[in-house]
């Protein structure tokens, strides 16, 4: 390693460094408590995946340039240059974890293993060493951003394409999907293509709610990729976009991340209060089946029903018993997977993970406990409400024949609205 | 004998306290002084009160029931030896003044004997968590994740501890000649009594003060900072 990259990592850190991070840096005793917290380390039985050993990595280096006791024996610590060799396990270390936080709800320090995989990702992507594929994702979308003319007819016809689909569903040939509604109740920002959009508009249709869609997708890579800049500019799109339209709410879609980062991080970001909500998808459909403006009937959805928590969504997000009211709605089968809300067990398809193939064997291989979960629920259908959960559990219920429909909730809700042709809308 | 108790036990002391208290003081003034960021990172379900944050961080911090539900045989050794740490601790007290109602009722053989028991059961129980944790980190299946610190600090604690026992279990001299030690260190009058530096255990609690005075010299340099810092990435967790 040069000596301008040396200063640029050590940069880095500085730059990035935080109370919270110092402090679980220098705290941390490597009691391994979370050896069992993590799935991926359960599923791998790798220390690369053990939690405390991703925070190792980036301890060595934050104790040889920013601790005395580190400076001065650098032995007694392990403390080191970050060389290629630690580079390269940070990469798969950093990438690979998903950010779930399990470790830290079992830690008796509650250490954030996510924040210090954040600094671990900076220190990458200052060497060029950031995963590619995310990076990719994120510049697209920024430059989507600063583009959006040159999208704009192919989104709306593809909207279109979708209203027809709508119109068909819910047998009215008024409905529609509105765009760039000045002054409309909520604004949805959905998921690159039509699965979430369709059911939202079917549901937003049938409550006669006052909504428009977003131009852009809710998805963040910059979070994924590890860049907060980037990531607070993919977000301030729709922001900017809700801003303008003057909306009373931002409605993210079924994705975990997206929720956080709207939610929880946005404002810290941008160092401003929004003059909206931010509500995930669901939060909303249990406001309008409890309100009574959509019906659901019960048993139209055959077999069991459990209900898995995306991390982000729950134990990061607190969102934990509105999709649960949701998915109890529409069937009396439901039984909820063990262990459940905050002590869920992460499905393995988190943080980015899902976009990076040299990563597939290790995230097929630490959904063991999520497969073991479902096994025993005993379920035939899984609600799901985060497109990474799904992509990862497709994959699981494929390779040991789980035998399960996985399901975002929204399908499933407007599986049970009595409509028109409510079987085949998803 | 002399010369090795004035260095271990009088200005080793006044060494120690210099340093762990100075070194504790940079330790929290570098957090203090790192700015925080911004974004609340807590996880939920949170506490809706500051109330309710605190004693979920001081539940957190004293109780850990998380770690508890996931590795008890280890949650259980942390507790162990903890709060044999803190009894230890309580009764080293006697050192700086005799308590106050005990040892009128129990007399002086009484409180001598209450004390070789109480002490005994902690000094033992401190030393078969500090081997479990040894055995642990050797052996168990995340070896590799431990560092030179790791050992270090269980082996002084280990040495503090076997050496503590040995007075404890061996030693014929009790409070009243130790506590005419640590008050005139306390003083700044320092002198080692007669009384112990004829006794077997002199030696001891030579070697005994020398595991402590590095222990304590080393304690703000490394992760038993987390005495201090768990309090704050607690309340952290529910911020």
């Amino acid at each position: 390693m040069d000596a301008q990259a040396l200063q640029t990592i050590v940069g880095v850190i500085d730059k990035r460094m935080t109370r919270q991070v110092k402090q679980y840096l220098d705290i941390c005793a490597r009691c391994a408590i979370c050896k069992d917290a993590c799935h991926q380390y359960v599923g791998t039985d790798d220390l690369t995946y053990l939690p405390a050993r991703r925070a190792e990595l980036i301890r060595q280096v934050y104790k040889k340039y920013f601790d005395s006791a580190g400076r001065l024996v650098p032995a007694l610590y392990e403390a080191r240059d970050p060389d290629d060799a630690l580079l390269d396990e940070l990469y798969t270390s950093c990438y690979a974890c998903t950010g779930c936080r399990r470790c830290m709800y079992y830690c008796p320090f509650s250490i954030d293993t996510q924040q210090i995989v954040a600094i671990g990702k900076a220190m990458l992507i200052a060497v060029g060493r950031g995963q590619e594929m995310l990076g990719q994702l994120a510049d697209a979308a920024l430059f989507k951003g600063e583009n959006v003319e040159m999208f704009r007819d192919v989104l709306v016809s593809g909207f279109k394409d979708i209203e027809a689909e709508v119109r068909e569903i819910t047998g009215d040939p008024e409905a529609t999907i509105p765009v760039d509604k000045q002054g409309a109740d909520i604004l949805y920002v959905a998921l690159a293509g039509a699965h979430s959009i369709r059911p939202a508009a079917v549901i937003f249709h049938e409550a006669g709610v006052d909504w428009t869609i977003s131009l852009f997708e809710a998805a963040n890579y910059g979070y994924f990729f590890g860049d907060p800049e980037k990531a607070r500019l993919i977000a301030k799109r729709f922001m900017d976009e809700a801003k303008r339209l003057g909306v009373k709410e931002v409605v993210v879609p079924e994705c975990g991340h997206a929720y956080r980062v709207a939610e929880i991080f946005y404002e810290a970001w941008a160092k401003e209060a929004l003059p909206f909500k931010v509500s995930h998808i669901l939060e909303v459909v249990d406001r309008l089946i409890k309100q009574g403006r959509i019906t659901v009937e019960k048993g139209r959805i055959e077999g069991r029903v459990t209900y898995h928590d995306p991390c982000q969504i729950a134990r990061n997000g607190g969102i934990y018993e509105q999709p649960r009211d949701v998915v109890r709605a529409l069937t009396d089968d439901f039984v909820d997977l063990i262990p459940n809300r905050a002590e869920q067990w992460c499905c393995g398809g988190g943080g980015g993970i899902v976009a990076i193939d040299e990563l597939r064997d290790v995230r097929l291989k630490s959904g063991s406990k999520k497969v073991e979960q479902l096994k025993a629920s005993g379920a035939s259908v899984l609600a799901c409400p985060c497109e990474n959960c799904r992509l990862q559990i497709e994959d699981l219920n494929e390779m040991h024949g789980l035998g399960l429909q996985v399901r975002q909730v929204i399908d499933l809700v407007v599986e049970a609205m009595p409509l028109p042709r409510s079987a085949s809308a998803s | 004998m002399e010369t090795y108790l004035q260095i271990t036990s009088i200005w080793g002391v006044y060494l120690t306290a210099f340093v762990f208290f100075a070194g504790m003081g940079v330790r929290i003034y570098q957090w203090a002084t790192t700015p925080r960021s911004p974004v609340p990172f807590g996880m939920f379900p949170k506490p809706a009160t500051r109330g309710g944050r605190i004693a979920a961080m001081l539940r957190d911090t004293f109780v850990a029931p998380h770690s508890a539900q996931i590795e008890p045989r280890m949650w259980t050794f942390a507790m162990l030896f903890h709060l044999a740490a803190l009894a230890a601790f309580v009764g080293h007290l006697r050192l700086v003044q005799e308590y106050p109602v005990l040892p009128k009722l129990l007399g002086t053989e009484g409180m001598n004997s209450f004390a070789a028991w109480a002490g005994g059961i902690a000094g033992t129980l401190m030393m078969v968590a500090v081997l479990y944790w040894i055995g642990r980190r050797t052996f168990g299946a995340f070896k590799n994740l431990s560092v030179p610190e790791d050992y270090l600090l269980l082996g002084l604690l280990l040495g503090v501890i076997v050496m503590g026992n040995h007075m404890r279990f061996f030693g014929d001299v009790h409070a009243a000649e130790y506590r005419a030690w640590f008050q005139s260190l306390l003083l700044f009058r320092p002198h080692i009594p007669e009384e112990i530096m004829t006794s077997n255990v002199g030696w001891s609690l030579g070697t005994h003060m020398l595991f402590v005075d590095l222990f304590l010299m080393y304690f703000p340099f490394s992760k038993l900072v987390h005495a201090v810092g768990a309090f704050a990435t607690n309340l952290t967790r529910s911020e």
